[in-house]
């Protein structure tokens, strides 16, 4: 049995972001390969929640990224396979992971690391090649999440299995996050995380709830244009197959793969927008629809969450409630599938 | 036997519980005076110590509905069962009118760049623009 490699902390500046509310304060930095955003009010809270989100983001880093060397993460890669004993934060963030994979039928499996590595996408992705010349490398089908096995802390890896937390990371991130800044910030107020675009709250919205942009990238305008939602419990993700993109050998590849085939999914649906009671859970169905391509409309339905799609041609596709308009709250599920079940995948089957 | 002593019915009144004299009879009634109010003095306490706790809890803990599937339902157990949201809840907080955030594909990349120096890891990190407009 191995045990886990050291800790270590980063940081970047946190940037004030005016939104013309007075009543709230917003803050944007970078985080994870990507940015992070809090808003909180009474706006005064502002610097113990960034303090909050900073120390959750630094442990999340640290256990989760794929992309540094000196992660938990990429500790086990060089392990090539065994027994080891995570740490809470990781065992956690493993754990959900295979929940959701278990949830989703195994349209999002963390054992697509390898998969990922092998089209090119083997560091952050702002340091990739993207117009490099040669082909990728062979598809590499998911060896399965099943063969991964969790009990408490200890993880039990086969070889070769490289784990890929990205479907449910950020989720998991915002979700602590948020209770972070409530436990220091106390119950008064609330606070919305944004991790990438995957958005948690917690405490007291906002009267009518928190508006909520939803667009295929941050400066976004469409088509389809943007649509504004209030988030007044839960939380909400999004998935796009527009963003972070690379050409291997004139082919265009993109970062959700398919499990199956190892291959960039190549469904109907180009993005899609899931709320959900926890940003994991969000997370996780996001990419799910995504990969489930045809039949995503069908297990978004059956699993009851609001869910706002968009085609390839653009076209949007709103379900279970989700407002077809601007301005409406959304409707979100009570209950997590991906923190209830995180548990050991050998005793669920 | 009782007849032989002179009490009739049975009865036999302990020592105690015999006429006392004027002095003792006075003192005891002291004690019983005192001992009435003690116990309505402690129920006294007993309320009040009550009421304020319940109106300190009332001012930490507002009676606002807490958000429904917040994170800290994340440890949670339980499946989907009905729906919250659907139409503003029971909230005390200030009127927002402008976006806070966008949901959205992680369109936003930085360049991390890990670096060691006197033994401490240093991370470097640099914002780049999307990268989703490459076809």
């Amino acid at each position: 049995m191995r045990t886990t490699a050291p800790t270590l902390t980063c940081a970047a500046p946190w940037q004030r972001v005016p939104t013309g509310d007075d009543v709230v304060a917003v803050a944007e930095r970078a985080a994870l390969g990507t940015s992070a955003r809090v808003a909180v009010w009474p706006p005064g809270s502002i610097g113990v929640a960034c303090a909050a989100v900073d120390d959750v983001l630094a442990a999340l880093d640290q256990q989760a990224s794929r992309f540094r060397e000196d992660s938990e993460l990429s500790w086990l890669y060089g392990a090539e396979g065994g027994v080891f004993m995570l740490s809470d934060g990781l065992a956690e963030a493993v754990g959900v992971a295979l929940a959701a994979a278990r949830w989703t039928g195994g349209r999002v499996d963390p054992t697509v690391g390898e998969a990922l590595i092998s089209l090119g996408y083997d560091r952050d992705f702002a340091a990739i090649d993207q117009q490099r010349g040669e082909p990728s490398g062979i598809p590499v089908p998911a060896p399965g999440w099943d063969r991964v096995r969790l009990d408490g802390p200890l993880l039990r890896l086969p070889p070769g299995v490289r784990l890929d937390l990205g479907a449910t990371a950020k989720g998991v991130g915002s979700d602590r996050a948020v209770r972070a800044v409530m436990s220091a910030t106390g119950p008064e107020g609330g606070v919305l995380v944004s991790l990438g675009g995957d958005i948690a709250i917690g405490g007291t919205p906002p009267r009518d709830g928190w508006p909520v942009t939803v667009a295929e990238a941050p400066d976004d305008a469409g088509p389809p244009l943007p649509q504004l939602v209030r988030l007044t419990g839960g939380a909400v993700a999004t998935s796009s197959v527009t963003c972070r993109r690379w050409r291997r050998g004139g082919v265009i590849l993109h970062h959700i793969v398919d499990p199956g085939t190892g291959r960039p999914t190549d469904g109907p649906w180009r993005m899609a927008s899931v709320a959900a009671a926890t940003c994991a859970d969000a997370n996780a169905a996001a990419t799910a629809a995504i990969v489930a391509g045809p039949q995503a409309v069908s297990w978004l339905t059956g699993e009851g969450l609001p869910a706002r799609l968009v085609g390839d041609d653009g076209e949007v596709c709103c379900l279970g409630g989700w407002p077809p308009v601007s301005g409406l709250p959304v409707p979100v599920p009570s209950g997590s599938h991906v923190y209830a079940g995180a548990r050991p995948p050998g005793g669920a089957r | 036997m009782d007849a032989d002593r002179g009490h009739p019915g049975g009865r036999v009144p302990l020592r105690e519980l015999g006429d006392p004299d004027p002095g003792v009879r006075a003192r005891r009634n002291s004690i019983r005076k005192a001992r009435r109010i003690s116990n309505w003095t402690a129920a006294a306490l007993v309320v009040g110590t009550g009421t304020a706790a319940a109106a300190l809890a009332h001012q930490a803990f507002p009676a606002a509905a807490p958000a429904a599937g917040t994170a800290g339902q994340a440890g949670g157990a339980g499946t989907s069962a009905g729906t919250t949201g659907a139409s503003p809840q029971t909230a005390s907080g200030p009127p927002v009118s402008h976006s806070v955030a966008t949901t959205t594909a992680s369109g936003v990349t930085v360049t991390t760049t890990t670096t060691s120096v006197n033994g401490k890891t240093v991370v470097t990190q640099v914002r780049h623009a999307p990268a989703h407009t490459d076809d």
